[in-house]
């Protein structure tokens, strides 16, 4: 036997011993953690979309310092985080022990989750926004704690606005001082004005609808859905809303109908746009060698008739039912609530309580959140309708028809559709 | 080399002596075959340099998009995306290697990755390979069924039967651990492993076999001492493909996977949140995560070629 083929037999079965081995141990190299929901460990697995994770970092070193309950994180993709809690919720056998939810998905998962009531004193009522606090009560019941929360704002390119020349064109084209915006006509006539010279005053985003909707809340309307979940898509407040936010394509670069919300911060951190509407963070997570860098203002999102009005995207921490290590689960919820603002320091750099904003806004680099206070306090924001289907709503209606919109479609036409469209996914 | 042979031949032919006229027109039909030499020649060319204009469309259709992420990887954060793109770096940095493999569970998923990988194409070959020859030596009904049958699994959603099997995972307590993800990438692997291997086992004339049974083998020694052998470039290009079926899978890995079994494409995807997109981080990860395939693919090329090209020529 030649020595090649002693080597390639050697191999092959080396292979297949580590492999039967491998397979016998049944271990993975995560490391050893404890088995997911068994009763009574200090131990909890908290099921976490990859960008929140940072958020509970330092969560969970603080928990495990005052409560002795430590914490695993599973990190899964956002696209892919609903089909595992779809699945692991249908089969009653769940691998984590805390879930944090994006707000849509709280309608869907409202039977899979326990009710921590006890967590939602007087005291965290008042120290949370009160649309979160409205949202995380489904059927009398508090079933989610608000982990970090954020909102729409505006992000203006400050050095532009500051520009003597600029500031005079301004005037003289309009009449007035050019500053950050604070009424739709000013966000109009600025984003006019910087269409010039290769670059633009706006983004429009057809890939997204809380844009669109923010305006509806904020003409004093319910969005998509009323109290009763009567469809309203087609009254006069969304077809004035949404014939606003197609005017302002001219002042926005072309394709809006596939612009989303990674297209228009690449857009601002390039210094294409002027100004954008975009969520808050944003404002702390541009990249130090853009050309803007350094060069943003913040303002909060502009009021219409009803008062400024955001739909809020807030992430709510969740004991599932089947866990079997529930008091570990509780203790980590309280956890995050008692020290939410360490979530401030990551990367991310967001909380969920008003007092934990408000002990950083006026720390330098934090100018986001004096705006995004304003804006989630607002009397017209409000969060999603509580339907299981909304985000099949959005999917297949809402974002096709503001897609169809931008691109030039009747919007009396276009809303009627949707109307009819959403009443038969609720049916 | 044709063409010389034809000129040599046109040289031996009977010498007659041509009148004035005739040898006028004996240059004619031999300008015509030098024309006709030259035309051929050019046809050649022409052919051979669009087979080269094909080939390299084809290169850089399939290997720019790896460029580009390889060059991404090198961006530094606002290169990364840059309205309109570029190609190459303005500024090379390798911060995303260092932001990518530092973060934490990269490495555990690149051995959780490796282990499952392995045990599946061990999984996938173990089975179809028996499977196969099976199918192709005892040509039955049954086995006609069987093959058309393995054949129907990839005509199912994977997401049908992700959540399925995670339940089923779960239940009997194999949640989270490389064996239950291998068990579910090789019901991704195994038809296609056996499809291939049938085909190469086809290739195989019974002869060799008998040969050996003649030799005093049995059936199961012909097999493993002569036939194996023979196929060992199709048993090469099977395990390559059952490795990356189970290299690159995602969505069960998604289903499947927690804190100790999670692999690294669930990690690459872990880049992308509702809060933003780490482009560099991500195409650094990617880039890294497809040395082992690259280096397996070049550790196996010549059983690969010899596999592709197994029952090509038969006779």
């Amino acid at each position: 036997m030649s020595s090649r083929t002693t080597i390639s037999r050697v191999a092959a079965i080396g292979g297949l011993s580590t492999a039967v081995l491998l397979a016998a141990t049944a271990c993975g190299a995560g490391g050893p953690a404890e088995t997911p929901g068994s009763a009574g460990t200090s131990t909890v697995n908290v099921l976490v979309e990859a960008g929140g994770h940072a958020e509970l970092t330092g969560v969970a070193e603080q928990c495990k310092k005052e409560t002795g309950v430590s914490a695993n994180f599973v990190e899964l993709p956002y696209d892919g985080m609903f089909n595992r809690l779809s699945s692991e919720f249908s089969s009653g056998n769940v691998s984590f022990d805390v879930a944090a939810l994006d707000s849509v998905w709280l309608p869907s998962f409202k039977d899979a989750v326990q009710p921590i009531d006890e967590l939602f004193t007087d005291e965290a009522k008042k120290d949370i926004f009160p649309a979160l606090v409205k949202e995380a009560n489904v059927n009398g019941h508090f079933i989610g704690m608000p982990a970090w929360t954020n909102a729409e704002i505006i992000l203006y390119r400050k050095d532009l606005f500051e520009d003597a020349k600029n500031k005079a064109d301004f005037k003289t084209k309009y009449g007035y001082d050019l500053a950050a915006p604070t009424t739709w006509k000013q966000y109009q006539d600025i984003s006019e004005f910087f269409t010039k010279d290769g670059m633009f005053g706006t983004d429009v985003k057809g890939g997204v609808e809380t844009e669109w909707l923010a305006h509806v809340l904020q003409a004093g309307s319910p969005m998509v859905l009323d109290e009763n979940n009567k469809v309203v898509i087609d009254n006069a407040a969304h077809k004035d809303a949404l014939d606003f936010y197609v005017s302002l394509a001219k002042s926005a670069p072309s394709g809006a109908a596939q612009v989303d919300w990674a297209a228009a911060q690449n857009l601002f951190n390039q210094g294409k746009t002027a100004m954008t509407r975009f969520w808050a963070h944003a404002y702390r997570q541009i990249p130090k060698d853009s050309p803007v860098a350094g060069k943003v203002g913040a303002a909060p999102m502009i009021a219409g008739s009803a008062g400024v009005g955001a739909v809020p995207g807030p992430w709510y921490l969740t004991v599932p039912k089947a866990t079997k290590n529930t008091d570990a689960a509780k203790k980590f919820v309280k956890c995050a609530y008692d020290y939410n603002s360490m979530g401030i320091e990551s990367s991310l750099g967001l909380a969920s309580r008003i007092s934990a904003f408000e002990k950083y806004q006026d720390k330098a680099g934090y100018e986001s959140f004096k705006p995004l206070i304003e804006t989630l306090k607002g009397t017209a924001t409000a969060t999603r309708p509580a339907t299981e289907k909304w985000q099949q709503i959005v999917d297949t209606v809402l974002v096709p028809m503001l897609q169809k919109a931008v691109a030039g479609g009747d919007s009396a036409t276009l809303l009627a559709e949707a109307k009819k469209q959403i009443e038969d996914l609720l049916k | 080399m044709r063409v010389a042979e034809r000129t040599t031949h046109d040289a031996g032919a009977p010498a007659r002596v041509p009148t004035e006229p005739a040898a006028h027109a004996a240059t004619r039909p031999s300008r015509r075959r030098g024309r006709n030499r030259e035309g051929l020649e050019a046809g050649r060319r022409g052919t051979r340099a669009l087979l080269w204009v094909l080939l390299a469309t084809a290169m850089v259709l399939y290997g720019f998009p790896f460029l580009y992420l390889l060059f991404t990887s090198f961006k530094t954060p606002i290169d990364t995306i840059a309205v309109p793109p570029t190609i190459l770096p303005r500024e090379w940095t390798l911060e995303n290697y260092t932001n990518a493999l530092g973060r934490g569970g990269v490495l555990a998923s690149f051995i959780n990755s490796v282990q499952t990988a392995i045990i599946s194409t061990v999984l996938s070959l173990v089975l179809a390979v028996p499977a196969a020859y099976g199918i192709t030596r005892y040509k039955t009904l049954s086995g006609r069924i069987f093959i058309m049958a393995a054949l129907v699994t990839r005509m199912v959603p994977p997401v049908a039967i992700g959540i399925p099997l995670a339940t089923m995972m779960a239940s009997i307590g194999l949640s989270d651990t490389p064996i239950a993800l291998s068990i579910a990438h090789t019901t991704i692997s195994l038809p296609l492993s056996i499809w291939l291997m049938s085909s190469f086992f086809e290739a195989v004339p019974n002869d060799l076999e008998e040969a050996a049974t003649v030799d005093g083998c049995s059936r199961l020694g012909a097999l493993w001492r002569v036939v194996i052998p023979v196929v060992s470039g199709g048993i090469a290009v099977t395990a390559i493909f059952a490795f990356l079926a189970s290299w690159n899978e995602f969505l069960f890995a998604l289903l499947m996977t927690a804190i100790r079994s999670q692999t690294t494409p669930v990690v690459i995807a872990n880049f992308q949140t509702q809060f933003g997109l780490d482009w560099g981080s991500m195409t650094a990860l990617a880039a890294v995560y497809s040395i082992p395939v690259i280096l397996l693919t070049l550790l196996l090329q010549r059983k690969i070629v010899a596999g592709m090209t197994l029952g090509a020529v038969k006779g």
